[in-house]
């Protein structure tokens, strides 16, 4: 008897000590136990990328696009736009509640928030230190300076969030608004550390010197820092690194992919277990048998930019389509003007599985940055006319400085904003464009396309109702202060 | 009373005897006497019953047939006292050599057996708040345990997540307490305490197979819910939602007993949403069309004359409704000896369901042994080993079924199905997937519990248990490139599979002792550890060639979708005591203390302690109440006072961990890691104190029982996915967080009338619940979730939206047009008040409470009428006050003409049609959720209306058959509410949206017979 009681309580300690109340998954990585490798960092460095975009409705995989793009002159919400928060960015009623506006701040929080988890982590490991090591710093920063560079120009004075959040104290979650002008200069600071990088990527896609460069050359520009952005982009165009595709198609091409012209892009590749780039499908017909037009969220606004090209521009039917052959039975439909940067005819059936890649930023862009710097700095000059020429060139329409050789400074800029609209539509671009102009423009851009609703707040966004709920620390931007309740 | 009672029992047995021996009344010198004894209702023989002849010691006890025997120099007649455990101890006259004695169960309410947590008492001993299911919902039940928890508990809510068969109930104990850490209660099953989680790899479109659904019901000897802190505080870190505790039918030592059991049946749906036919959808669709572009005239859709020549088009319901088969049938064998005993049991339960190719079915097996392997030691054994499939309704299926344009045809000219809604609003062809699509689970489970008890001293003993409980689920879905789900993919195959694997061990020491005949003590000391891990698995691919071989053939698929694995693990270990005293069975006092550690908390929290108090006074046990015994035979009141704890926040919720994530460059996948949350040392326990007090009286011998029992319980430290801003990098934060408080007042009356002939036993319960946000964390005064709010005052469940303030007329444009919402206000628009008083209204700013989800009572009411063979039982029961979020009345309003739309549309406004309360159709409609789809959820229903006949003995054994009995059950046939949707009985399955009714397959009413024989 005493020895089954004995044995009894032997047992039950013996089992005590195989259920530890210690949690040690093993299904999941602590952050404990990572940032320790080289690999380590470039794991949390490629997290960055991934918040730029990956699946449909993140940044640069058509989230901007339904959301900032569709309160532009070239954009509305197309028929099967029936998310009534896209239909009021399109119609510009939209308020602090729209839920597109709440999720871009989110997502581009969180990516800022990966890019500092992978600086704080990486720099304070001593034993990474090798060039891959800071490299992927720089890469870093170069992507927290792609976001900021993005909420600062749709949000103003926003918070300057640098380290990784690691505390849920109220000072560690509630920051303030930052100035403009300090964010702008923690993105230049960004950058000018990002141009450390390597010239050439040994992985064709991720970020280079030439990248921070070019981008630093918009930061600049966006400031009307002018002789900054002349500089910087003549330096990326003076280094031979970059050039024109011949032919304005490769651009968009599968096989040219991360190619010459291609400074940074969102990558994409359809029907794997990566995604595919759903602009394509945002921008497909509904009326064709056997393409899937249910996504079809982005019209061109009627009777503006197609238009506005001339027949012969190389560009116009590579922008646009205004028929597609169905896969199903083989007869050509014609349609209104579509954008076709993207549609992969490999994928007619599932549009949105197409595997082009959208440029972030490209050397055609680089060339209009140097034009538009140059321009305000001296007006007109033979230098200046060189880069919007080069464009022009390549789309087989007239150069500027034959067709307008004694143009004035307000027209030289109006050509090179037109130039910049027709060469980067559906890239994402148009919105900053019109905003960076400032109001008046804005208003008067959007009221001729139809869009009545337009007033000169719209060149900022208002910041979310809920960060603003959360975060007393935070303040409404201005222009939208007179909407808060 | 009692002696009124006794002499119609007197008479009764007299006048069975007298029948039984009419013949021969003759008294006899040295008699000998044979006898049986039967159970007075079952009439099954009873063993072990002793028999003792009146004014000697000459006693007998009957053998396994009942049956015994005397010699004796007693004369007739001579009188006989007949007792047995259970059974009220009846005199018998004997007057010839061969009696028959029935024996009638001893049905007094105060000596039923309640099963607490790690033991039992009888009602009578018993300090907390505790009510036991009765045998009539128990009967009543053949679907899952839960569902006989339904109108029978008071205090105990219970509603319908889903009407898809195998599907689980919602069970709120005393209202519901947590946000986000779940409410539902503890399972305790045969003494393995279980939640009833999901085991899911997630590949499964639709509500998951409920685990519940694999106990078969008919096992089931008894639930008891546990309620009140005294009862559920030796439960701690599990108990703060209340504790259902169930134990599956042992043997007993007496012959062996065969039992088949079998039901046929027949569901269908209790009732359609009313929607547009084609010609009315037809005319929505010109109207709305006209709205957006008058330029293009009043027929864009169709013309007046292509209207004329519809018929009704299709009803999308009509064509996926369905009659369903449920079949159930089950064997039981049972029996033993003083030694051993044993039940044995097998089940198969088919149900089809209401909606074509769904239907759930349940195999199962159950093991219960006891055996007494030396006069200190007892060893046993309970055992269940289950599979069910399940044909599940893929997820928005009945969104769809609502709102596919009756004008679409299910299939094309060419006999190819209709893709999709050819409209503007893109969803597939419900038909379609009802037909083609595969969406399916197994589960097999086993569930075992083994143990050893052994008497140290004579009243001490130890328990030793070890308890596995291993759930296999796998998933499978096809989803094939003939119907819209499929096409872009080509097809796509998924399997997933998905395992969760408990073990237990509990060790226990009880004393009980007597002390001095008048000082009961019963001390309870153990601990106990459980472990659980679950892993799954998922596996897919598409761009297949064809659509023959499903998910079998994976690796037909021309792309392998990324495959995925999962594992997590929690650990729980509890020291736990409690003592039970009484003074001469009139003052009790119970207290108990466990130590819950937990590793689901933060390592600064892993330990929680959850001690628990009551007292009770018999009031009727004292002498100075003898007086009013005859009519108030017992009166009890008592009180309790303790802490429980909740749990339920799933594993790794303190640690910052990381989660993979991809990118591409070139053709190359590469993978990164990213933060997912920032970690929180402190996260701790949800608390729970409870205060309950409550008076038990008896009435007539227990002829009228009464039960009230008034709590408070206050709940604090809540666990909630704190909302903290985006500027972080995350969304949201568990911590604990803000008090909830729910207080009420529950009764319960039954009442037990009748002689053998006739009786009638009533059970009604009704409780009264509030619940109330008493403090929110972060000095916030509200959050809002979606359509909810939680603020400070309110309660959980609360729906937060616009109110209606009638349709814009066209005299009214300018004054009112700001109250639409619309930036160009137009006649038709619908009105909404401006809550914030700012002189226009808009979606964010204009919101307010509109209802709650929580009734103002609930209640239940069973009544038994037996008649000789015949038995009639009818549960009615009842929710008051609810609110129902009608998700789908939403969608069925908007009146875009791009889906279809309820039949109010044929009120919609037109300049001609002024309507004051359907607005215009139009294109593109903002989808505002106001007060209009905020319904009053209050119903009526006559639960289940059971007929039963119980064969006349001696015809049954003409049959060779101990007893046979038939049954006629309906369920749900008759229902009283004013909700529009198809059941009010009905809530969206997630804690933070209570009573949300948004494509919820509904529920069914049922008809069945069958048939119960006994060998």
């Amino acid at each position: 008897m005493k020895n089954i009681t004995l044995y009894s309580l032997l047992l039950i300690f013996s089992l005590s000590a195989c259920n530890p109340l210690d949690e040690n998954p093993k299904a999941f990585i602590g952050t404990g136990n990572f940032y320790n490798t080289t690999e380590d960092a470039d794991a949390a460095v490629l997290s960055i990328y991934n918040a730029i975009n990956s699946s449909t409705h993140t940044l640069y995989n058509r989230l901007i696009q339904i959301s900032i793009e569709m309160a532009t002159d070239d954009y509305e919400a197309g028929p099967r736009a029936r998310n009534a928060h896209v239909r009021a960015l399109s119609n510009l009623t939209h308020d602090a509640s729209n839920d597109r506006m709440l999720e871009i701040w989110r997502q581009s929080y969180d990516g800022i928030n990966r890019a500092n988890v992978a600086i704080d982590n990486i720099a304070k490991n001593p034993n990474l230190n090798s060039q891959k090591d800071i490299d992927l710093i720089n890469e870093a920063k170069f992507l927290r300076a792609v976001l900021y560079f993005n909420i600062v120009r749709w949000f103003g004075d926003v918070p300057l969030v640098l380290h990784e959040t690691t505390s849920l104290t109220p000072e560690a979650i509630n920051p303030p608004n930052t100035p403009e002008a300090d964010v702008y200069a923690q993105i230049e600071t960004d950058l000018l550390d990002a141009e450390a990088l390597p010239i050439v990527q040994p992985i064709k896609g991720r970020i280079t010197s030439g990248a921070a460069k070019s981008l630093l050359s918009k930061v600049y520009l966006t400031q009307k820092k002018w002789q900054k952005a002349a500089d910087k982009s003549k330096e990326v165009i003076d280094s031979k690194v970059y050039d024109l595709f011949e032919n304005f198609a490769d651009v968009f091409n599968v096989a040219t992919k991360n190619g010459k012209e291609h400074i940074f892009s969102a990558q994409f590749k359809g029907l794997t277990n990566w995604n595919g780039n759903m602009l394509a499908s945002t921008a497909a017909p509904t009326s064709v048998p056997g393409i899937a037009g249910d996504q079809a969220d982005a019209l061109h606004t009627a009777g503006g930019l197609f238009e506005a090209f001339a027949e012969n521009d190389k560009r116009k039917y590579i922008t646009f389509a205004i028929e597609f052959v169905s896969p199903t039975d083989g007869k050509t439909y014609k349609v209104a003007p579509h954008f076709n940067k993207y549609f992969d005819p490999t994928t007619p059936a599932s549009p949105g599985q197409s595997s082009k890649n959208t440029p972030i930023i490209r050397f055609a862009e680089i060339l209009l940055i140097n034009s538009e710097a140059l321009n305000e700095l001296n007006g007109p000059t033979t230098e200046a006319f060189a880069g919007i020429d080069r464009v022009r060139e390549r789309a087989g329409i007239d150069l500027l400085s034959v067709t307008s050789p004694s143009i004035s400074q307000d027209d030289f800029r109006e050509a090179v904003f037109e130039e910049r609209r027709k060469e980067l539509v559906y890239e994402y671009q148009r919105w900053f464009d019109l905003a960076r102009r400032g109001p008046d423009y804005f208003v008067a851009k959007l009221k001729a396309a139809g869009k009545t609703n337009a007033q000169p707040k719209h060149v900022h966004f208002p910041i979310p109702q809920r960060e603003l709920d959360l975060n007393k620390n935070l303040k409404q931007v201005p222009e939208w202060r007179d909407k808060e309740f | 009373m009692t002696k009124n009672i006794n002499i119609l029992l007197w008479i009764s047995i007299l006048l069975i005897s007298a029948g039984i021996n009419a013949q021969n009344t003759q008294a006899t010198i040295n008699s000998t006497l044979n006898g049986t004894v039967i159970d007075q209702v079952t009439n099954q023989p009873i063993p072990g019953v002793n028999i003792q002849i009146k004014g000697t010691t000459h006693t007998a006890v009957t053998d396994l047939d009942g049956k015994f025997y005397f010699q004796t120099g007693q004369k007739f007649p001579y009188i006989l006292i007949v007792s047995y455990i259970g059974y009220v101890t009846a005199e018998h006259t004997a007057t010839t050599d061969f009696v028959q004695i029935s024996l009638k169960e001893d049905r007094k309410e105060l000596d039923e057996l309640v099963i607490i947590g790690y033991g039992s008492t009888t009602k009578k001993d018993y300090t907390g708040a505790a009510e036991t299911v009765s045998s009539t919902a128990l009967k009543a039940t053949q679907r899952t345990l839960e569902s006989s928890l339904q109108g029978s508990v008071a205090g105990v809510n219970v509603t319908q997540t889903s009407g898809q068969p195998g599907a689980g109930l919602s069970i709120r104990i005393r209202g519901g307490s947590s946000i986000q850490g779940g409410n539902e209660p503890l399972y305790v099953i045969d003494g393995f305490p279980l939640y009833n989680s999901d085991v899911t790899s997630g590949v499964l479109s639709g509500t998951p197979t409920n685990p519940l659904s694999s106990i078969n019901p008919a096992d089931i000897e008894s639930i008891t819910v546990l309620k009140d802190a005294s009862s559920t505080a030796i439960y701690g870190s599990r108990g703060a939602n209340g504790v259902v505790i169930i134990t599956t039918k042992k043997g007993s030592a007496s012959a062996m007993t065969v039992n088949y059991d079998f039901t046929i049946g027949q569901q269908e749906v209790r009732n359609k949403v009313d929607v547009l036919d084609a010609k009315g959808f037809a005319r929505l669709r010109n109207a709305a069309l006209y709205d957006t572009n008058p330029a293009l005239g009043t027929n864009q859709y169709l013309s007046d004359a292509q209207i004329a020549a519809l018929g009704k088009g299709v009803d999308w319901q009509e064509e996926a409704f369905q009659k369903g088969l449920v079949q159930n049938h089950q064997l039981s064998i049972s029996g033993g000896n003083n030694q051993t005993k044993y039940a044995v049991s097998g089940n198969y339960y088919n149900q089809e369901g209401i909606i074509k190719n769904t239907g759930f079915e349940r195999l199962s097996g159950r093991v219960n042994l006891t055996s007494k392997i030396s006069s200190k030691a007892r060893i046993g054994l309970n055992l269940t080993i289950s599979e069910t499939k399940s044909k599940v309704a893929p997820a928005g299926l009945i969104t769809s079924l609502l709102s596919m344009p009756p004008t679409a045809t299910i299939y094309e000219p060419d006999g190819s199905y209709t893709l999709r809604n050819p409209f503007e609003n893109i969803f597939a062809n419900p038909i379609a997937t009802l037909n083609e699509r595969k969406n399916e689970a197994i589960t097999d489970r086993i569930l075992g519990t083994i143990y050893g008890e052994y008497d140290i001293l004579k009243n001490l003993v130890f328990k030793v248990s070890f308890g596995t409980d291993l759930i296999f689920n796998k998933e499978k879905s096809y989803l094939p490139s003939s119907i819209y789900e499929g096409l872009i993919t080509n097809g796509e195959g998924k399997i997933g599979t998905a395992d969760s694997r408990t073990w237990l061990n509990e060790n226990t020491l009880t004393y009980s002792k007597v002390f001095g005949e008048k000082h009961n003590l019963n001390v309870l000391a153990g601990y106990t550890q459980q472990n659980s891990t679950k892993e799954f698995v998922t596996a897919g691919s598409q761009q297949f060639v064809n659509d023959v071989t499903y998910y079998y053939s994976l690796q037909s698929g021309n792309v392998a979708l990324m495959p995925s694995s999962g594992e997590s693990t929690w650990a729980l270990n509890s020291y736990l005591s409690r003592v039970n005293y009484n003074y001469d069975s009139k003052y009790f006092l119970t207290a108990s203390l466990r130590a819950d550690g937990s590793s689901r908390f933060g390592k600064n929290n892993k330990w929680g302690y959850f001690p628990s108090f009551a007292v009770a006074w018999q009031i009727s046990n004292e002498d100075f109440f003898t007086p009013v015994k005859d009519v108030i035979n017992s009166l009890k009141i008592r009180t309790s006072y303790g802490a429980t704890g909740n749990q339920e926040i799933g594993e790794y919720q303190s640690l910052a961990t990381l989660s993979s994530v991809k990118y591409l460059f070139g053709d190359q996948i590469y993978t990164g890691f990213t933060p997912t949350r920032i970690s929180n040392d402190d996260l701790g326990w949800e608390l729970t104190n409870q205060f309950d007090a409550g008076v038990d009286v008896g009435f007539f011998d227990d002829k009228l029982n009464l039960t009230v029992d008034v709590y408070r319980k206050t709940t604090k430290d809540l666990l909630l996915a704190v909302q903290i801003p985006y500027t972080t990098g995350f969304t949201s934060s568990l911590q604990n967080f803000g008090t909830v408080q729910n207080q009420g007042i529950e009764l319960g009356i039954n009442t037990a009338l009748g002689n053998t002939a006739f009786s009638w036993n009533s059970n009604f319960n009704i409780s009264f619940n509030s619940n109330k946000i008493i403090a929110l964390g972060n000095d916030a005064e509200f959050y809002t979730f979606g359509n909810y709010i939680l603020r400070k005052g309110e309660s959980l469940g609360t729906f937060y939206g616009a109110v209606t303030d009638g349709i814009l007329q066209t005299a009214d444009i300018a004054t009112k047009g700001a109250f639409t919402g619309n930036a160009t206000p137009k006649a038709g628009d619908r009105l909404y008040k401006d809550i914030n008083g700012d002189g226009a209204f808009t979606t964010a700013a204009d919101r307010t409470s509109i209802g709650d989800a929580q009734p103002d009572f609930i209640f239940g009411f069973t009544n038994t009428f037996t008649y000789r063979g015949f038995e009639l039982s009818a549960l009615i029961n009842g929710s008051v006050g609810n609110k129902i979020l009608n998700g789908n009345a939403q969608a069925l309003e908007l009146y875009n003409g791009q889906q279809n739309a309820s039949t109010s549309a044929l009120d919609a406004w037109t300049p001609t049609n002024p309507s004051t309360s359907t607005p215009r159709a139009k294109l593109d409609p903002a989808p505002i959720f106001s007060d209009r789809f905020v319904e009053d959820g209050s119903f009526v229903r006559i639960k289940n209306i059971t007929f039963s006949y119980n064969l006349p003995k001696k015809v049954s054994e003409k049959l060779l058959l101990t007893s046979v009995k038939f049954r006629v059950v309906g369920e749900n046939l008759f229902t009283f509410t004013k909700y529009t949707g198809f059941d009010p009985e009905v809530t969206n399955g997630t804690t933070i949206s209570p009573g949300t009714d948004t494509g919820i397959y509904p529920a069914s009413k049922t008809i069945s017979g069958g048939l119960i024989v006994t060998f």
